[in-house]
């Protein structure tokens, strides 16, 4: 990989990285375990591997924006994630500030 | 699948004792799904190498555990530049009373060029102690904040470094870190230094003739002591004179030239400070270190020859750490000095 090619990668993923967050609130409004949510998301546009997913599902849980359960579904015990009531109320900040952002960099193109 | 169940273990192996039966199970639901959904789309189970690609994909064990794991750092970027700055102040600080202890211990000890050379060479070590410490402590720091975020974040010391206290007033004038750009003097501010001088200078002529213009009544106590300064002083005292005598002559011809605007001249003043060294070289350089000596050595050499002798090795070691310090400063000024001159002509390109 070029110096150039390896700055742009980490210039895309720095951006990727707050989409994310934004991208697997947006899609937990309904109920999600790992697995079908990665499938979800990829089926509109916003790959994500699962190294990165999984994880991250954890993380948003431990901050208390999602909420999750251990339930059996398909004769396999599966975790299930949602947006919890702090969750919601993030997202629709977040969502309002990548709206701002989004019009501030239409604008500037 | 048995390369699931060992990709699986190899990755518990690297998790948090406390999650990781609760991590590897939800991790085998998911992958085993995503198994699932793959050998339904081929018709078949996946082969050996099919299934060694795929769990490629997702990544070494270590890797794929790490992202579960707490983001630590060892010095976070919080308590970083406070780091930096605290780092920066200690290396200096060590650096300047390593040199002063090492230089007084070669001149008390008459070490010499080896005792130079040890000297040098130990410096490394002091440089490597200072920052092993800061960085320990430092990573105390960062382990308690990150431990104990709203606790520490009351303190709001280390982790909001020079922010909550920060105001622009406090901020130095422009200039006031380089001699080139300093603001100008008036003429009177020039011309009450050189009056000043005048009047210093006259004193310093006075002061052997009338002593209790330095002792004040003192003097007359002092004439009654049994001591005596030795004939080093007197060395001592006219170079001093000549000194004063230069400086007084170079301030009077710029006030006469009208040069009494131009900002300080750096390589003037390093002058200055380098000739400083002379008089304390002199003081430095007296025969068996005796700086002090008594009237009448026949009579008082039992009473009051310890007390010399104490007085003498005790002013011996003031003045060698005195011209320490100067050469430190010297040093100092010399090495801002190149740094300056690189940087003018770095940005003269």
């Amino acid at each position: 990989m070029t110096l150039t090619e390896n700055l742009f990668e980490n210039l895309r993923l720095e951006l990727r990285r707050g989409c994310l967050t934004l991208a697997v609130l947006a899609q937990l409004k309904e109920e999600h375990y790992g697995y079908t949510l990665r499938k979800a998301l990829a089926g509109r546009g916003m790959e994500i591997d699962e190294s990165t997913l999984y994880p991250l599902l954890r993380r948003l849980e431990a901050q208390g924006l999602l909420t999750s359960e251990w339930r059996e579904e398909e004769k396999r015990n599966k975790r299930f994630y949602r947006l919890s009531s702090d969750g919601e109320q993030i997202f629709t900040r977040l969502l309002d500030e990548w709206s701002a952002i989004n019009t501030s960099i239409n604008n500037l193109l | 699948m048995e390369l699931l169940d060992r990709y699986l273990q190899a990755v518990k192996k690297h998790l948090p004792w406390q999650r990781q039966d609760d991590i590897v199970a939800e991790l085998r639901a998911n992958l085993e799904a995503q198994l699932e959904d793959k050998e339904a789309d081929l018709g078949r189970p996946l082969t050996k190498e099919e299934a060694e690609k795929w769990l490629k994909q997702i990544g070494p064990p270590i890797q794929v555990a790490a992202r579960y794991q707490r983001q630590q750092y060892l010095i976070g970027p919080a308590v970083f530049p406070t780091y930096c700055f605290v780092l920066r102040l200690v290396l200096v600080w060590a650096t300047v009373l390593s040199a002063i202890a090492n230089a007084v211990d070669i001149v008390v000890n008459n070490l010499g060029g080896e005792g130079v050379l040890r000297a040098a060479l130990r410096l490394p070590e002091t440089w490597l102690i200072s920052v092993a410490l800061v960085t320990l402590v430092f990573a105390v720091i960062e382990l308690t904040c990150a431990g104990f975020p709203e606790k520490v974040h009351g303190l709001g010391l280390i982790t909001e470094p020079m922010t909550a206290s920060w105001t622009p007033l406090d901020l130095p004038p422009v200039g006031s870190s380089s001699g080139d750009r300093a603001k100008p003097q008036s003429f009177t501010r020039a011309a009450l230094e050189v009056f000043a001088s005048c009047v210093g200078f006259a004193w310093l002529l006075l002061v052997p003739h009338y002593p209790y213009l330095l002792f004040g009544p003192g003097a007359w106590y002092l004439q009654s002591l049994p001591y005596q300064l030795a004939p080093v002083w007197s060395t001592f005292y006219w170079i001093l004179i000549l000194m004063n005598a230069l400086e007084l002559a170079w301030r009077i011809a710029d006030l006469a030239r009208g040069a009494w605007h131009r900002p300080p001249n750096r390589a003037r003043h390093l002058a200055m400070h380098a000739l400083s060294l002379v008089p304390l070289s002199v003081l430095l350089a007296a025969p068996n270190h005796v700086l002090f000596l008594l009237k009448n050595p026949a009579a008082d050499a039992a009473a009051h020859g310890a007390t010399v002798a104490s007085a003498n090795k005790g002013v011996f070691l003031a003045v060698s750490i005195i011209v320490a310090i100067v050469i430190l400063q010297l040093i100092w000024g010399v090495g801002r000095s190149i740094l300056d001159e690189y940087r003018r002509r770095a940005a003269a390109r």
